[in-house]
């Protein structure tokens, strides 16, 4: 009688605990999914999420090949310094390209933005500041404004109130503004345009908006000397 | 006969603590109401996201142990020519300067939030401008670069050269993933300048000010920005030879 009572016990206890342990894997489910916010996603916005991580994932599999790649040819054996130079400089290269440090070629398109006849409308840093951001957010290479290439810590004002005049990077440019974007075609022209497109709102204000399209846009490079004063 | 109350008291009370447990839970569950909803192919779908995005974690954690052994291999085979030294240096200042590594240096905190004015208090307010938007962000760091910032991070996202801040219904979107307010924006640089250019009479910070948004900011002796969370790679741009 008495065993009987213990063994329905330990039955019911082993119930209870793997019930609660079920309840604890559900909610670390439903957290989980929380963070990543794909709760509320309707299935067209759940495909474009599941292409961008694929295409971030395949791109950061390329790195991770041409890192090991490097690593193999330094390790190399018997190599002379002329070749540890070569492979440094092509290190070296490459990052200056990626950074704006080179004159760079490629599909893209120019922006040329006209004021016009406007009497009180100008365009003002944050236009640009817009524009230069929706090019990004369209994949975009290599930014120029007025041959200025713009880097990751380009920065934009304007100087004064309304008569004021554009300054980038510490240098001053003034209109036409001619924006130059490598990049894939369809993509830039698409941000620029339609739905929320700021080309698009600007031209509702009036400013005058040519897109062309270029098979061979030529960027300059950064012109001002980049260094790291501060950071480690 | 006691015991069997006493037993039964333990019956009673772990009953209890599960329908609790399943209350709890059947809450939440409704309270994100589309998880219950979801079709088939919307559960397929998020199921391989999640799959992917753990995928991608993993091997950015392999990526960065590679990183570290390349950098070991490059300081191994140039270590005793200082010609090959200098270059190597050279890498790894424009490592730095992209992104590419995780940096520390002195610089200010930002901590931007939606304004707690409601129109509630305030029924001529423009609902709009207790909001943080991806302008002000984007207003923020720009004005953060033209004080010599060196590098900026929204939300623990890294600013690089292909960094967008988009609008994407409620939520902004940085480097293509999702943040909220509160924004902590942080940035490495010479101090005085990054705060001065920011809290300027006329200047960004006065104008969020002006909206009722919260602000605040403060200079940092050593400020950690993370490295950019993936790879960064060109596909239609290239050098120009002999240019």
């Amino acid at each position: 009688m008495k065993k009987e009572k213990i063994v329905m016990a330990v039955t019911i206890g082993i119930s209870a605990f793997i019930l609660v342990a079920i309840i604890f894997m559900q909610f670390k489910v439903v957290e989980k999914t929380d963070r990543i916010s794909i709760d509320a996603m309707t299935e067209s916005d759940l495909r474009s999420e599941l292409i961008s991580w694929r295409e971030k994932y395949d791109e950061l599999q390329l790195q991770y090949q041409d890192t090991l790649v490097k690593i193999q040819e330094y390790k190399e054996e018997y190599k002379s310094d002329e070749e540890t130079e070569k492979l440094l400089e092509n290190e070296l290269t490459e990052l200056k390209t990626l950074l704006g440090e080179t004159n760079v070629h490629g599909q893209g398109i120019i922006i040329t933005i006209n004021e016009g006849n406007l009497q009180n409308d100008k365009i003002n840093y944050e236009d640009l500041l817009y524009i230069v951001n929706e090019l990004k957010a369209a994949g975009a290479e290599a930014i120029s404004i007025n041959d200025n290439r713009v880097i990751n810590r380009t920065g934009i004002y304007t100087i004064g109130t309304e008569s004021g005049f554009i300054k980038i990077d510490g240098k001053r440019i003034l209109a036409p503004y001619i924006i130059k974007a490598i990049g894939n075609q369809t993509y830039l022209e698409g941000a620029l345009l339609g739905n929320g497109g700021y080309v698009d709102e600007l031209r509702k204000w009036g400013f005058e908006i040519q897109i062309e399209r270029n098979d061979d846009v030529k960027i300059d490079a950064y012109s001002n000397s980049l260094s790291n004063k501060y950071m480690k | 006969m006691e015991k069997k109350i006493q037993l039964l008291i333990i019956f009673v009370l772990m009953s209890m603590g599960l329908t609790y447990g399943i209350c709890v839970q059947m809450k939440t569950v409704s309270k994100n109401g589309t998880t219950v909803n979801l079709t088939s192919t919307q559960s397929k779908l998020k199921d391989e996201i999640l799959r992917i995005s753990e995928k991608y974690d993993n091997l950015f954690a392999e990526l960065e142990e590679v990183e570290k052994q390349l950098e070991v291999e490059r300081q191994n085979s140039t270590s005793n020519n200082s010609n090959l030294a200098t270059l190597e240096e050279n890498i790894k200042q424009r490592n730095l300067a992209l992104g590419l590594t995780e940096v520390t240096g002195t610089g200010v905190k930002i901590i931007l939030n939606d304004s707690n004015i409601t129109t509630a208090t305030n029924p001529f307010i423009n609902v709009s401008d207790l909001l943080v938007h991806d302008g002000d962000l984007m207003n923020v760091v720009n004005e953060l670069f033209n004080a010599g910032a060196e590098a900026v991070s929204i939300n623990g996202q890294r600013v690089i050269s292909t960094t967008a801040i988009e609008c994407d219904g409620n939520v902004i979107k940085v480097n293509g993933t999702k943040i909220g307010a509160p924004f902590e924006i942080n940035a490495i640089g010479y101090p005085e300048l990054l705060s001065g250019g920011l809290s300027r009479q006329g200047g960004t910070l006065e104008l969020l000010e002006a909206r009722g948004l919260s602000i605040n900011l403060s200079k940092q002796n050593s400020i950690k920005i993370p490295k950019y969370a993936g790879a960064i790679k060109f596909n239609y741009a290239t050098n120009i030879e002999n240019y």
